[in-house]
């Protein structure tokens, strides 16, 4: 089992200069710490207009300022928009391996389209389009990476004959993943030998058969990419404390304040329904949906990686079991936590939980 | 949670209109018409005009969102009748609503019936809605004055999963015991649904959002046919005092 971090940078109004510096210097910390902790990835978004929720409008930005403070730990786009309107597929290739050249070969690319109003209006992107976008950026820009000099003419996409630069360090290239948010998404990663990067956190029964479908349907893949990235990663939350039920509390109050945040964004499905956005997206499917019958209103009633470190070892076990390969963890919600706070519950997982995962098991729960 | 500045609306109660609901409270059949028609159509505008518009209780969409709603029944127990409505995109906590700025019907019964359980304070108007092979069309006409025409274009149907419009509940400013906010309590059946492009020729600020709020820009619009379920009333919202502080209260 990998371990990995998930930025939004949520940030509180007042939209003050000091807490715009304090919400990105404080993810940074956690991160060189997570680094030296032993935490295998840390992931950050992208999003655009999204007030309070997420003001991570340049992940390739953050991730180059942790590429250089940080050693080991690997660099993941959560994703990276594949949206004609919001960038170029040239300009994703160029920003991928640019970042693998700074941080020696640690990118993972994440790859999706995006599932408000807030961004896709904004961008006046053709809403109807972005799966299809999507679809045609995954196919080319392992090529831009792959191969000496690059001609394309496509739907979404045109260009002619050149060498694009840098060239990743990772031979062949960076692991390519796609955001897996609605039901079914996972088939569209395994058919294209993508890695699975489930977004929507729910329980762990609720994963198994989506992750069962997925490994059955990879095998007989046709890979976008010149490998096939086989991998299943799933966002959750994690608060870690000795006292299991102080951390089960904090950890709720987080939920609740991404929640609410969360809330306050206009999903595609609420003011441009479309064919291609059949479900929730990332913020729906990471919020309580807010016209749903009270049963359906509550949050994932297992799995989440809040508690004491006993807990959070038989919670991991369990997606262990599932069949997931990598958590990533949320551990601040609109700088809910006082950053010691964080970096606490990070220090404590590193100590008393990654060990039980990392080297036959020999950490609290094996000693307990 | 920490305290922090969020985005509230700005209108003061007192500068709100209300209608006394005589029944809302005691009304608690449900009533089923089928093969209902509804237009629906989202713009965004100008987000201080929608603050400025709700109440304090609320917060507004980001981005601002004002909808138009036509609702067209042919038959029933109310008789043949079109509701058509006005509101502002808001939130009660995390809850997607609509405070509704202006409403009109064309017939007394469904009007009577609309206002005494939901507080529509629908003012009488021609309301016609129209579908033709290239575009769905509605118009509102009050004294002989059109105050809005408006049509979706270019349509496409929605098909499978995606064959269902997210309605936001309207809210309705209403006298109760004190001012209060009620909401339109409604289950939808969908038998039809198509999205085209909003077009809108004529958007009367004055007689639909108290001259308040004017669309900014067209994001979509949807024509469905539904069977339509009206639900009782389920509780009262405070003006002031915002949901999740407390400001709801079950009827």
């Amino acid at each position: 089992m990998k371990f990995g971090l998930f930025y939004e940078l949520s940030t509180p109004r007042p939209f003050t200069i000091e807490t715009q510096r304090m919400v990105f210097e404080n993810a940074i910390e956690q991160t060189v710490l997570a680094d030296q902790l032993g935490f295998d990835s840390v992931w950050c978004v992208e999003h655009h207009f999204l007030e309070e929720y997420s003001h991570s409008s340049c992940p390739d930005m953050f991730l180059s300022a942790i590429a250089r403070c940080t050693k080991n730990i690997r660099l993941g786009f959560g994703i990276g928009t594949c949206v004609p309107e919001m960038h170029s597929p040239i300009r994703w290739a160029e920003k991928a391996a640019f970042l693998d050249m700074l941080s020696n070969g640690r990118v993972e690319f994440g790859t999706g389209r995006s599932s408000t109003w807030n961004e896709l209006g904004g961008f006046n992107a053709k809403v109807d389009d972005t799966k299809k976008s999507w679809d045609e950026y995954t196919r080319v820009i392992p090529k831009m990476w792959t191969e000496e000099r690059f001609a394309y003419e496509g739907t979404y996409f045109n260009m002619p004959e050149r060498c694009i630069l840098p060239k990743p360090v990772q031979e062949p290239h960076p692991p390519m993943w796609v955001a897996v948010t609605a039901p079914g998404t996972e088939f569209d990663a395994a058919d294209r030998g993508m890695g699975a990067l489930i977004l929507s956190i729910s329980d762990v029964e609720r994963n198994i058969p989506r992750i069962q479908e997925y490994r059955k349907r990879v095998r007989k893949c046709r890979p976008v990419g010149s490998f096939v990235n086989d991998q299943v990663a799933i966002a959750n939350w994690m608060y870690c404390n000795k006292d299991g039920e102080l951390a089960k509390k904090k950890g709720q109050e987080l939920i609740n304040n991404f929640s609410y945040m969360a809330g306050q964004t206009v999903e595609i499905s609420e003011a441009y329904p479309a064919n291609n956005y059949k479900a929730l997206g990332l913020l729906g499917s990471l919020r309580p949906d807010p016209n749903a019958p009270d049963e359906k209103k509550k949050p994932p009633s297992s799995g989440l990686c809040l508690g004491n470190p006993k807990d959070i070892i038989e919670t991991i076990k369990r997606w262990e079991s599932a069949g997931v390969d990598h958590l990533i963890f949320m551990v601040q919600a609109r700088e809910h936590l006082d950053q010691e706070d964080v970096l606490t519950s990070l220090r404590l997982f590193g100590s008393e939980v990654l060990p039980y995962f990392r080297s036959g098991k020999t950490g609290l729960a094996m000693n307990s | 949670m920490r305290p922090t500045e969020l985005l509230y609306g700005e209108r003061e109660a007192s500068k709100i209109r209300t209608r006394t609901v005589k029944s809302a409270k005691t009304q608690k059949d449900t009533l089923i018409i089928e093969a209902v028609e509804i237009l629906y159509l989202l713009y965004e505008t100008p987000m201080n005009q929608s603050r400025k518009m709700i109440p304090k209780s609320l917060h507004p969409s980001v981005p601002a969102i004002v909808g138009v709603t036509l609702i067209q029944a042919s038959e029933g127990p109310l008789d043949a009748f079109c509701l058509a409505f006005v509101g502002v995109a808001c939130r009660t906590g995390i809850k997607p609503r609509h405070f509704i700025t202006s409403s009109f019907c064309n017939n007394d019964k469904a009007g009577q019936f609309f206002c005494n359980r939901y507080g529509f304070n629908c003012e009488k108007a021609e309301i016609i809605l129209t579908e033709n092979y290239d575009e769905i069309s509605g118009t509102i006409t009050t004294g002989g004055t059109e105050i809005l025409r408006t049509s979706i274009n270019n349509c496409i149907p929605l098909v499978g999963g995606s064959a269902l419009i997210k309605y936001s509940p309207p809210l309705n400013a209403v006298q109760l015991d004190e001012p209060a906010m009620i909401q339109f309590e409604a289950a939808y059946d969908f038998k039809r649904v198509v999205r085209g492009e909003c077009r809108t020729s004529c958007f009367s600020a004055e007689s639909l959002t108290e001259n308040m709020l004017a669309p900014s820009r067209g994001i979509a619009g949807s024509h469905a046919v539904v069977d339509l379920t009206f639900l009782p009333v389920r509780f009262r919202l405070d003006m002031q005092i915002p949901a999740e502080e407390g400001g709801a209260r079950k009827i």
